[in-house]
């Protein structure tokens, strides 16, 4: 697989630096978010007491029920995870403090620490960015293969919606099936989900269209391969570069859509972080706790340029244009 | 041509009918009866404390009593009439309270549009001419950085930093006029209003220039590689009549029509930058609307816009067609 497709536009990605660090970034962030736990726990990971061993994260040990480790009174040997709060505990003696040491991005209004709710944040804002895409994506890969390789009066209906799709305010409609369907973690993945499939759809359909009518497919179906399997087989692999291009960008794009949402107070419903509510929240406090707002806000902003930077370099990668030289 | 566009223009009307469908689905199939928020909850009126006929006087003036076809077919009536109806938040007429949010948005939008041209198509031309140059790929980050950066934290930001006490007061902290200017001289409420629209078009524009200055100089780079930029350099034409008279003149036409997708836009207004700075147009209207639960203004902005798109949509593949002659030999086949 060497001189492969995929290893060449691998070769051609690796040269653009900034697109590969970028990468390096999007793969971090992927591994803060699925780590959230253990990044981020009001619990130790080890916990060792007059010969007994507990693990507490991840086994809840009965003698250790309603106890916090972290105050004085239970010595021994403990190690815990680096940020020493979990995102849903709050502490009304510490309300609204800057950065410091104890907690190092500061607290909010009910005293929770900013640095675990930005973690379990991108948990939330990744997990929705990835999975939105995936449904879009399957979507339109499914509409624009249909009118692509059937033409005709399919072609024509799949048009007239993708055409239809694109025609909505795209934000609003988002917002009232939101405020009319009730916002939750859900609904706002399958709504931006379901009205995101057209551009993909538009790729698929132009490759298949471009494909149909190619030697190699003409062959296929003079030796009497079926529908199905020269559509999966033979055509769709060859049209996934430009599909993965355009699901990157839509990461990025869906991460900002899902935070404009929470920070309209439409998207994921507290006390589930997001880094668009923790912006929301932060309004209330904008006069004086600067960090509320840039902490979460520069947040966003590295995760959306990382994406689209991979995306770009993808772009750059898979352009035959850029491979001869 | 004709056929072309007579084929265009038959094509709304699934499109059209698709459009207004899908926004009374959306809308009449939400679980939870919309009225129910005005007129309490169907618990309460079990409960006895609600009158049923209240329930049921509202029920009739949204047409939620009739079958879905019937509410469908008169309301799409109405919209076609340029009856929106009347809004539930204060009774009046959808078409006034939506001419009233409308000029705001409008004049917004319009400075906003003419400064992202003003700068982006320049700024795209210069790179194309000096293309790579350290020019180029600074600007080009530059951009794409601006283009990532989310509007709503921008917003705040130079709302935190440049208006209210704490930190610069450079502006207005929101709308769009300060309190008793509305009936000041022509000139000074001007000034006033531009004071007033600073941050929100910086807001607007600034993620903006990413994409039209690489439209531009995408555009640019297709038209200086070909064969008569070559001979107008061989005859010795200076560089800026080159880039400006040869080279610009046929970029322009993706340009132009560009515009034409800007137009729906132009009318919807941003949700998100009014909410910021409580400017009254027609994000700030919407915005209302969905959380009131305002239908008949919810549906009649949603399917004014849409439509807008529609139009706009037509006009720009109109516009191809007019320039490129293949567009118009290809639906003939």
């Amino acid at each position: 697989m060497k001189s492969g497709y995929w290893y060449r536009v691998w070769r051609e990605f690796k040269k653009n630096r900034l697109s590969v660090a970028a990468g390096i970034v999007v793969v971090f962030l992927f591994f803060i978010a699925i780590l959230a736990p253990l990044l981020s726990n009001d619990k130790p990971y080890v916990y060792i007491k007059e010969n007994q061993i507990y693990f507490p994260i991840f086994y809840s040990h009965r003698d250790l029920d309603g106890i916090d480790l972290r105050k004085a009174g239970h010595d021994g040997f403990k190690i815990f995870p680096p940020i020493k709060y979990s995102y849903s505990e709050y502490d009304l003696d510490s309300i609204v403090l800057p950065p410091s040491s104890k907690h190092i991005l500061g607290t909010d209004e009910q005293g929770r620490d900013i640095a675990a709710r930005l973690i379990y944040g991108a948990r939330v804002s990744i997990f929705i960015g990835f999975i939105a895409v995936a449904i879009y994506v399957s979507i339109g890969i499914m509409m624009g293969a249909a009118a692509g390789y059937y033409g005709g009066i399919v072609d024509l209906i799949i048009s007239r919606l993708i055409e239809l799709m694109l025609c909505f305010p795209t934000f609003f409609l988002i917002l009232t099936i939101l405020a009319l369907w009730g916002p939750s973690l859900v609904s706002v993945m399958v709504v931006i989900g379901l009205t995101g499939w057209t551009g993909i759809a538009r790729i698929v359909r132009g490759e298949f269209l471009r494909l149909r009518e190619m030697d190699y497919i003409s062959a296929a179906k003079a030796i009497g391969v079926n529908d199905a399997m020269i559509i999966l087989k033979h055509m769709l692999p060859n049209s996934l570069a430009p599909v993965l291009v355009s699901a990157t960008f839509g990461i990025a794009s869906t991460i900002l859509i899902e935070s404009s949402l929470s920070f309209l107070g439409f998207g994921v419903q507290p006390p589930t972080p997001s880094w668009g509510e923790l912006l929301n929240q932060s309004r209330d406090f904008m006069d004086f706790a600067w960090w509320l707002t840039i902490i979460p806000g520069f947040a966003i902003f590295i995760t959306i340029t990382s994406y689209n930077l991979v995306g770009e370099g993808l772009q750059d990668a898979i352009d035959p244009k850029s491979m001869k030289k | 041509m004709k056929k072309y566009l007579a084929k265009r223009i038959l094509l709304i009307i699934p499109t059209f009918i698709g459009i207004t469908l899908i926004t009374y689905l959306m809308i009449r199939l939400a679980p939870g009866d919309y009225t129910s928020l005005k007129a309490g909850l169907q618990g309460e009126i079990k409960a006895g404390s609600i009158s049923k006929t209240i329930f049921d006087q509202e029920r009739k003036l949204y047409g939620l009593d009739k079958p879905i076809v019937v509410g469908y077919a008169e309301w799409l009536f109405n919209l076609v009439k340029l009856d929106f109806g009347k809004s539930r938040k204060d009774g009046r007429d959808v078409s006034s309270r939506i001419s009233e949010a409308l000029p705001i948005t409008l004049t917004l939008n319009i400075i906003t549009i003419f400064i992202v041209y003003i700068i982006s198509i320049p700024l795209g031309i210069y790179s194309s001419v000096r293309r790579d140059s350290t020019f180029d790929r600074g600007t080009s980050l530059l951009l794409f950085i601006l283009y990532s950066l989310p509007s709503f934290w921008v917003g705040l930001i130079l709302v935190m930093f440049l208006s209210g006490e704490e930190f610069l007061n450079l502006f207005p902290l929101a709308g769009i006029i300060s309190e008793g200017m509305e009936n000041a001289g022509f000139f000074k409420k001007l000034v006033n209003m531009g004071w007033h629209l600073v941050l929100p078009v910086v807001t607007l524009t600034y993620g903006s220039f990413a994409f039209l200055a690489r439209y531009t100089r995408a555009n640019m780079l297709e038209v200086i590689n070909q064969q008569y930029i070559t001979t107008a350099k061989a005859k010795g034409l200076s560089e800026a009549r080159i880039v400006i008279v040869h080279a610009f003149r046929n970029s322009l036409v993706p340009l132009v029509t560009l515009m034409a997708t800007l137009l729906p836009g132009l009318l919807g207004g941003s949700v998100i930058v009014e909410r910021i700075f409580s400017i009254p147009g027609m994000g700030f209207l919407t915005f209302e609307a969905i959380l009131s639960r305002d239908i008949p203004v919810v549906m009649a902005v949603e399917s004014i816009a849409a439509l807008l798109t529609l139009v706009g949509i037509l006009i720009a593949d109109f516009a191809y067609a007019l320039v490129d002659p293949r567009i118009r030999l290809e639906s003939k086949i």
